[in-house]
């Protein structure tokens, strides 16, 4: 039984915000087919390198990617814990919403009997 | 009305009372509170102002006793048809800041029509964060965004 409320971890709130760029999503997208360098990540994007950096940067903080350095070269892998971690969130809202109408759903049924014993009652 | 299949929940449903108890209970306090929290919670005290910028608050209770208050106010009021509310602004309209308790915001929207005697309730929740409330990140946000997410987790979950 969830006991927990209908509430959001604070903890989530730069994964979404991570991912709301077209940039980092394809970034994700393609390391979710393995590990890759910062050259070849940046490859398929017209962009500076300190700017993609920041990219890098913003996805690293919220938690969605690990960077290792091995000489003079960055390797980038996804990090799977804080996905999985949206996903758990979205689908408790879920849950909370459908007991919540559940629980409207048996309550308007009571009220509309009530009515109905009111008026057969007149 | 959009709905992003990632970001926002949908759900539909039939019921054989007529829209006038289905509005009733949405938007009468002493109503709201036997069935708006999720067992074993419970809604401790409603406050409804029925009008677009007027309060909606709920204080929900854990089993353990504690009590958490949520602010919001209304956006649309349209009697038997349409509620729509949010967490992101307070009575008049005003903004909630994000805070520790309350990282995202959410705006509701219940929809009523008639069906046969009965009413076909939607309720469409909406989730967004703060970047999204700039438009053009928010239209950046919508696009790709789900094929991208869906992609991650099937592999996440493999």
């Amino acid at each position: 039984m969830v006991r927990r409320v209908p509430h959001q971890p604070a903890h989530l709130d730069p994964v979404f915000r991570a991912l709301a760029d077209p940039t980092r999503r394809a970034v994700l997208a393609r390391l979710a087919s393995g590990p890759a360098a910062v050259t070849a990540l940046r490859e398929p994007h017209a962009m500076a390198l300190p700017s993609f950096l920041q990219h890098l940067g913003v996805l690293q903080r919220a938690g969605l990617v690990r960077s290792t350095k091995t000489g003079r070269v960055r390797t980038y892998e996804l990090a799977p814990q804080p996905l999985r971690a949206a996903e758990a969130w979205m689908a408790q809202q879920r849950g909370l919403w459908e007991r919540r109408l559940d629980q409207l759903d048996r309550h308007l049924e009571r009220m509309h009997a009530a009515a109905r014993t009111r008026k057969d009652s007149r | 009305m959009t709905v992003d299949p990632v970001l926002d929940l949908f759900f539909e449903r039939l019921t054989e009372v007529p829209p006038a108890i289905v509005w009733t209970a949405w938007t009468d306090p002493a109503q709201l509170k036997q069935w708006f929290t999720p067992a074993p919670w419970t809604t401790v005290a409603c406050a409804i102002d029925l009008r677009p910028g007027g309060r909606f608050a709920t204080t929900m209770r854990s089993p353990e006793g504690a009590d958490m208050p949520n602010e919001g106010c209304y956006l649309e009021v349209e009697p038997e048809r349409r509620l729509t509310w949010t967490s992101a602004l307070g009575p008049g309209f005003r903004p909630i800041a994000i805070g520790p308790n309350l990282p995202f915001h959410f705006t509701a929207t219940i929809l009523l029509e008639p069906h046969g005697a009965g009413t076909r309730y939607t309720a469409i929740v909406r989730h967004g964060d703060q970047a999204s409330r700039d438009q053009h990140e928010a239209m950046g946000f919508h696009d790709g965004w789900a094929a991208a997410f869906d992609q991650l987790v099937a592999l996440m979950t493999r």
